[in-house]
């Protein structure tokens, strides 16, 4: 589908995207998305974007990238190691990451490993708060995270390359590629991070051995328009990781985790005035393997390939209200040594509706039901309103059912898999205000969820452990977006802050869940004066709980970057910069006897061409 | 920091001070803070790194927690902490996680050595002519390289390793010679080896149930728990608890538990033979030729859901109950007639109980 978006028609209907970048300008261009309802049906709801420049500032991994810039919660498991996100205090599974319109958390374990993604290969990356099954499925119960290519026809052919070295020979290479003609676009992303990751354990005598980590990602997308109702567009990512798994202070390690993943997408749209519709065709696949020993060939692995097909029509049934449908079939077939080898097919209707009362106040509503061979679903809803009595302010409610189905390792672990699992379900209530000034935008939004038959771990009496429906969460709390950016002639001043406060109880032990804070806060200030820009980014988590009695926790921790960075010449051919990570030292860990680096360093260099 | 340190040090010491015969009789003098009552190992959770020891006095009403930390504040005891051996003046705490050995005064919990190499996944330790004898899995998923990694009390240090088949598990000696129970790792095993400590070397292997996963030795004969192949096995078998004459090493009786009953936790005391089930504690007798069909009492009571450690000592019971294996878990103390009469909390995971 071919969307028109203008810079004005962002700014009246979406400025609930708190644009946390320096370029907040948005060109005004045609572009081709693949994820429409991102931008369709999420008016009732707290949408972040962050742009290139965000991207480019940042390391490599997506990890990095919200980390530092959402309100969403990491757990890694030392620097590159798996990382697992808590949204809204849920876990890990209950955060869906959706690339170009398309669930692609794992089908093994329900969810995604943030430092299986190169940020830099995407040039949107979007995250949406709050509940959000009815639209994308399963696991957007605190949130999604949304990876998206937006491919423009404006005729262009920019290249960039950009080369960081740090500490620990970290080298990390992008090259990135967009070209467009009329009717064609693509773009080309390749991205590779090889580090030793060998640094020191910060006052112990000990270094985060077998920590050693390459990756290579390719993403590339294509857009074609047939003609001026039709195009065609292919999407194609690639990630081939090669991660040893460092020890712990306690526990050494010699164990190797490879990941290789593939998304691929193919989308015909085709529009009139009243209608538009488009047809996908992904088909994902994943795998891993994990040597406990990696000087040894003994292994493990798992694998599942994924074929979804989706249809999507949109409606205009006038100019205020629009009707939605998606059909989605969906065959997964998990393979792996510990799951043997099993078929899930799925298939679900969407009906989505957004109506525009007034000027100023629209109702969106969306339903959801999904049938599997494996499992019961509930029916999935979202409602939401949105008033904006202010050209300034927007106020907003919504509520939603959403869902996070059993995965293959929980159905089908040898010995442990239970086939009785239902889904995960929740219901969440979110109020939001989102005011919108000059240079200023602020969002608060506040939120409870009751999440329900939680499937948890735990041992039967005869010790062997399996998936039960038995947990039950109450979380709440409230999630502050703020942004301020100046521009003159020649400074830029660009500041963005982001707070949750978050509650997270399990209802049986009446405790705050494992590694969830109660607060986060990060904050990121950029400021350029003619070919100077420095910025500075902070962030602080609170202290977390690592046992379900709250016996024992993990203290909070404070980390700062700093970066300049000097463009040379008069255009952009090249620019310097210098970056200094976690500035004062902070010896931390996000996951418990897992440090993180101490102050390090790293070089980048940005070419344009 | 340094001057807490330094009272805790003089606390410890003044209490150290005492120290007089090796006798280790009930009503000694105390040899050190944890004389004269029981060391309770915490596994601690996997890869969390917080196995901690716990302390329970002789009579059962003063109880302290991690008294390793406490009086070796610089020390991290380590990752998944699987058994204690106790010799001579010694414990050995074998920490499964972190691949090492840390040697402390049995009473004073003082830091007395580090064995950091030559262990790969240690799971037990046992004694035997003046040596230490470790049983390794190696790879957990690696059948081939398990071994039993031979100590050398003196230095600290691995001498040499004996080959054995996988998943070596619990280990027993008698007159010089080692039982290894293959409980099987990863997989299921159902052998004994026999080692002589003389030699260094293995010398037989005996084959019993499924599952070997606790024995003892008693009166010249060696008795062993076979838990058989769990519910979740591709094929369920049913426990037995096999008796070998330790001179020959040869079975000499076999009682074959009922259908879908997987025991575990073998205690031989006096006459007395007592096991586990599921949360259930059964007594039988040395003579007997048929197995109780009731226990003597259950944990239920307690919310103890399949018990995780066990002892008898004193004509009392030990039970340890991990409970989420996340928290802090807890021990709780029966009189001989299954009457609960203590419970504590304790460390993450009570993994063991062993009596100073």
């Amino acid at each position: 589908m071919t969307l028109k978006k203008y810079f004005a028609f962002c700014l009246l209907l979406l400025c609930q995207y708190i644009c946390a970048q320096q370029d907040t300008i948005i060109k005004l261009e045609e572009v081709l998305i693949s994820d429409h309802q991102l931008k369709d049906f999420s008016d009732s709801q707290s949408v972040s974007k962050l742009t290139d420049s965000v991207i480019v500032k940042n390391r490599t991994s997506l990890t990095s990238l919200l980390n530092y810039n959402s309100v969403i919660y990491f757990k890694e498991n030392g620097l590159g190691m798996v990382s697992s996100p808590s949204f809204r205090g849920t876990t890990a599974q209950q955060t869906a990451v959706i690339w170009n319109g398309i669930n692609i958390n794992s089908q093994l374990n329900g969810q995604t490993d943030f430092n299986t993604l190169s940020a830099k290969d995407f040039n949107s990356v979007s995250i949406r708060s709050g509940g959000g099954s009815a639209i994308y499925g399963s696991s957007a119960m605190g949130g999604s995270v949304h990876l998206n290519t937006d491919l423009s026809f404006v005729n262009k052919f920019d290249n960039t390359i950009q080369v960081n070295y740090g500490s620990f020979n970290t080298l990390a290479v992008n090259y990135k590629v967009k070209m467009a003609v009329a009717n064609f676009s693509t773009q080309i992303s390749v991205s590779h991070i090889s580090s030793d990751n060998d640094y020191a354990y910060l006052d112990t005598d000990k270094k985060n051995e077998n920590g050693q980590f390459e990756n290579t990602s390719l993403n590339v997308s294509l857009g074609y328009k047939i003609d001026s109702k039709n195009s065609l567009k292919f999407y194609s990512y690639l990630f081939d990781g090669d991660r040893h798994f460092s020890g712990t202070l306690a526990a050494p390690s010699q164990s190797k985790y490879l990941d290789l993943n593939s998304r691929n997408l193919l989308e015909w749209s085709g529009h009139n005035d009243k209608v538009k519709s488009n047809l996908k065709l992904a088909f994902l696949s994943e795998k891993y393997t994990y040597f406990e020993n990696a000087a040894t060939s003994v292994f493990s692995y798992g694998s599942a390939k994924t074929l979804t097909s989706k249809y999507d029509l949109l409606y205009k049934i006038n100019a205020k209200i629009e009707l939605n449908s998606i059909l989605d079939y969906t065959h997964t077939r998990g393979l792996g040594s510990d799951i043997g080898k099993n078929d899930r097919e799925t298939a679900s209707g969407v009906l989505l509706l957004k109506h525009k009362l007034f000027s100023d106040f629209l109702y969106e509503i969306a339903v959801r039901k999904e049938i599997s061979n494996v499992y019961a679903s509930p029916v999935l809803f979202s409602v939401g309103t949105n008033y904006s009595p202010f050209s300034f302010y927007q106020f907003k409610i919504n509520g939603s059912r959403n869902f996070r189905v059993p995965t293959f390792n929980d159905l089908y672990w040898q010995g442990s898999g239970n086939l009785e699992l239902k889904p995960e379900s929740s219901y969440q209530l979110e109020v939001g205000h989102a005011f919108a000034f000059k240079n200023t935008t602020l969002s608060i939004t506040n939120y409870y969820s009751k999440i329900q038959d939680l499937i948890l771990w735990s041992p039967s009496a005869n010790g062997n452990w399996r998936p039960n429906n038995i947990g039950k969460v109450s979380t709440y709390g409230a999630e502050i977006l703020f942004n301020y950016s100046k521009k003159s002639a020649k400074n830029k001043l660009d500041f963005t802050a982001t707070y949750a406060y978050t509650i997270s109880e399990d209802e049986v032990k009446k405790k705050q869940l494992i590694y969830v804070p109660f607060h986060k806060f990060t904050a990121s200030l950029a400021y350029s004066i003619d070919k100077f820009t420095a910025h500075y980014q902070y962030l602080y988590n609170g202290k977390v709980f690592t046992s379900s009695d709250n016996f024992y926790s993990l203290n909070d921790y404070l980390v700062s970057n700093l970066g300049i960075n000097y463009q040379v010449g008069k255009k952009k051919f090249l620019q310097v910069g210098f970056d200094i990570l976690n500035l004062f030292n902070e010896n931390y860990q996000s996951v418990s006897m897992r440090p993180l680096p101490g102050r390090n360093y790293s070089i980048n260099l940005i070419f344009n061409f | 920091m340094k001057f807490s340190k330094l009272v805790l040090v003089a606390f410890v010491s003044s209490v150290f001070l005492f120290s007089c015969s090796d006798n280790n009789d009930n009503n000694d003098m105390p040899l050190g803070s944890y004389d004269n009552g029981t060391l309770i190992l915490n596994q601690g959770g996997f890869l969390k790194g917080n196995a901690s020891v716990s302390y329970l006095s002789e009579d059962v009403l003063t109880q302290q927690n991690n008294i390793f930390s406490l009086v070796n504040p610089t020390i991290t005891l380590g990752d998944t902490g699987q058994d204690v051996g106790l010799y001579q003046n010694f414990a050995f705490i074998v920490l499964n996680g972190s691949n090492k050995i840390e040697v402390v005064n049995r009473y004073t919990m003082e830091h007395v050595a580090t064995v950091s190499t030559g262990l790969k996944n240690p799971r037990y330790i046992a004694f035997s002519n003046g040596k230490g004898f470790v049983t390794n899995w190696g790879d957990g998923g690696s059948a081939t390289d398990d071994y039993v990694a031979v100590l050398n009390l003196s230095t600290y240090a691995v001498s040499s390793t004996i080959p054995v088949a996988e998943g070596p598990e619990k280990i027993v000696e008698t007159n010089n010679k080692l039982y290894v129970a293959h409980q099987g790792g990863y997989g299921y095993g159902k052998t004994i080896s026999v080692i002589n400590a003389i030699t260094n070397t293995l010398s037989t292997t005996i084959n019993v149930g499924d599952v070997p996963n606790s024995l003892t030795i008693n009166s010249g004969s060696l008795y062993v728990i076979c838990g058989g192949k769990p519910s979740y096995a591709p094929v369920q078998t049913a426990g037995s608890l096999v008796k070998i004459n330790v001179a020959d090493n040869v079975v000499s009786n076999t009682i074959n538990f009922a259908t879908a009953t997987h025991p575990s936790n073998l205690v031989i005391n006096d006459d007395a033979v007592f096991y586990t089930v599921g949360s259930s504690i059964f007594k039988s007798s040395l003579s007997a030729t048929v197995l109780p069909t009731t226990p003597l009492f259950t944990t239920t009571a307690q919310g103890v859901y399949g018990v995780y450690s066990f002892a008898v000592n004193n004509n009392k019971f030990y039970v340890g109950d991990a409970g989420d294996y996340n928290s802090n878990g807890k021990i709780y103390v029966y009189s001989s007639s299954g009457q609960l009469e203590h419970d504590y909390t304790v460390g993450v995971i009570p993994a063991g109980f062993y009596f100073n």
